[in-house]
């Protein structure tokens, strides 16, 4: 299985590489690599892939929503593979950690990227 | 376990001021920069002329400078008791901000607020921001700033009903409300409602200036949605005897999505007289996007609509652009653009404060620095 996992992220990576900008991957990178994704995660496609990688997000918001001080609609979350990438923003300096924490708890996540900033809440 | 989390929510909120029971936290910004706008006005008035392009220092590039103190006391069993002082001052005269009362200003004009908060949520009595004004916020990908954002565009949307701008008692809806009693509960799943009582606090009244409005919100999965029910009595009348005429009503909706670096928002919103619509009934719509390039470096943008539904010669479309970087954890030096194309007698503004005659196009740019404490 860990075998597996390295092999998915790097696959992972392998898209990231490919891709020009970060957000127009899901389309054309993943597309291009269909063949390569077969291959290389023995047998998973790449539809497959992707659905793994959307529930993983999915697992990852749903552990921040028990945390009620955090507003998830300015966190944007994506994972591929194991590996979850966080931007956006948080409310205190302090949740930059808590975000992290959180993600790094949830079942299926190998490695946490954040890249989040405070923006203070308005009126404050 | 329910239970058991939502205590865990409120002890983290307010964790950075759980160490600091016996004293008080002060905070706040200093905002200022160099400003330009092609065209100027003395007042709001529908007969204001255009007199030519001003240059100068302005307070507030991103928000207005403002300071203040808040504490909140443990009292047991999962309560404390939170209170918060907040004014606006201007940081190029020293002035203080606007109050209700035309003309007048207040030290604390921002927020006078003593409450509870609990597993129930947080119920704050006093002068505070009103729900409708986060809500806003939150689904404006330029976050209601001071130049060219949601917030100017309701402004102007209350300039088109009628007020001055020297008050913080407006026609339509409300960034402030005195005498208020807000209830805000804990967030299921990211959806959360917050609730707004003003008593008017007239003599022989029950509906003399009294305000009410109910705020949904959600966010997680990277959404943010707001709806939004704003209606108050009697506001914007200058010196006259409150008769609880229902004269105030504000609907929004709105949302902002963010993927990646990217952002996107989108709203509509509707601001009438409910006794007299002919007096006032405008539309306001408006869209943003914005690209998060580094944890330091952005670029936002937002477009701006309002429509006078009573006359639709009557129209206001703007766009503005801004990048900010943030120097420091604290400080951040800005960059905007913003474009009016006023109508009518429509007189949005794209610099909160710096106002443009009705129908006149207008162009600004501001370079600013905001350093929070």
């Amino acid at each position: 299985m860990k075998a597996m996992n390295g092999l998915r992220v790097a696959f992972g990576v392998a898209i990231a590489a490919t891709s020009i900008s970060a957000w127009a991957q899901d389309g054309a990178a993943a597309g291009a690599s269909a063949d390569t994704a077969v291959t290389a995660s023995g047998g998973m496609t790449a539809k497959a892939t992707r659905q793994a990688n959307r529930a993983l997000r999915r697992k990852v918001y749903a552990a921040l929503a028990k945390h009620k001080e955090i507003d998830a609609g300015d966190i944007s979350i994506t994972a591929k593979g194991g590996a979850v990438l966080i931007t956006g923003t948080v409310q205190e300096a302090s949740q930059i950690d808590t975000v992290t924490e959180v993600a790094k708890g949830v079942a299926g996540v190998t490695s946490v990227t954040s890249k989040l900033t405070v923006q203070r809440p308005f009126g404050q | 376990m329910k239970l058991k989390w939502s205590g865990v929510a409120v002890l983290a909120i307010f964790a950075s001021a759980a160490h600091a029971q016996s004293s008080v936290t002060l905070y706040g910004a200093i905002d200022s920069g160099v400003f330009y706008q092609s065209t100027a006005a003395a007042s709001f008035a529908p007969t204001a002329h255009n007199n030519g392009h001003v240059y100068g220092i302005k307070d507030g590039s991103l928000y207005g400078s403002f300071w203040g103190i808040k504490g909140a006391e443990d009292i047991g069993g999962g309560y404390k008791v939170n209170f918060r002082l907040q004014g606006v001052f201007n940081s190029s005269t020293g002035k203080l901000g606007l109050a209700d009362t035309t003309g007048g200003t207040a030290v604390f004009n921002q927020q006078a607020t003593v409450g509870l908060s609990g597993a129930f949520g947080t119920f704050d009595a006093g002068r505070q921001y009103t729900p409708m004004i986060y809500a806003m916020a939150d689904t404006d990908v330029r976050a209601a700033q001071y130049f060219g954002s949601i917030l100017g565009a309701w402004l102007g949307l209350n300039q088109a009903a009628g007020w001055p701008g020297t008050n913080t008692n407006v026609p339509i809806g409300a960034l402030y409300d005195s005498n208020a009693l807000v209830y805000q509960s804990p967030k299921f799943y990211g959806a959360s409602v917050a609730l707004e009582y003003a008593p008017g606090g007239v003599p022989g009244q029950i509906q003399g200036g009294t305000r009410e409005s109910a705020v949904l919100r959600y966010s997680n999965y990277g959404l943010n949605l707001s709806a939004v029910y704003y209606n108050a009595h009697d506001t914007n009348l200058a010196a006259a005897t409150p008769s609880g005429l229902n004269n105030n009503r504000f609907y929004y909706l709105g949302a902002k999505y963010t993927f990646r670096g990217v952002s996107v928002s989108a709203s509509y919103g509707i601001g009438k007289n409910p006794s007299n619509t002919s007096l006032a009934d405008y539309e306001m719509i408006s869209g943003g996007l914005g690209y998060q390039f580094t944890p330091f470096f952005k670029i936002t943008s937002g477009f701006y609509y309002l429509k006078d539904r009573n006359n639709s010669a009557n129209h206001s479309s703007e766009y503005a652009v801004g990048a900010e970087y943030s120097l420091s954890k604290r400080t951040i030096v800005s960059a905007q653009v913003g474009y009016v194309a006023n109508r009518g007698t429509m007189n949005q503004t794209i610099m909160y404060g710096q106002i443009v005659a009705p129908g006149v196009s207008t162009t600004a740019a501001m370079i600013g620095l905001r350093h929070s404490f």
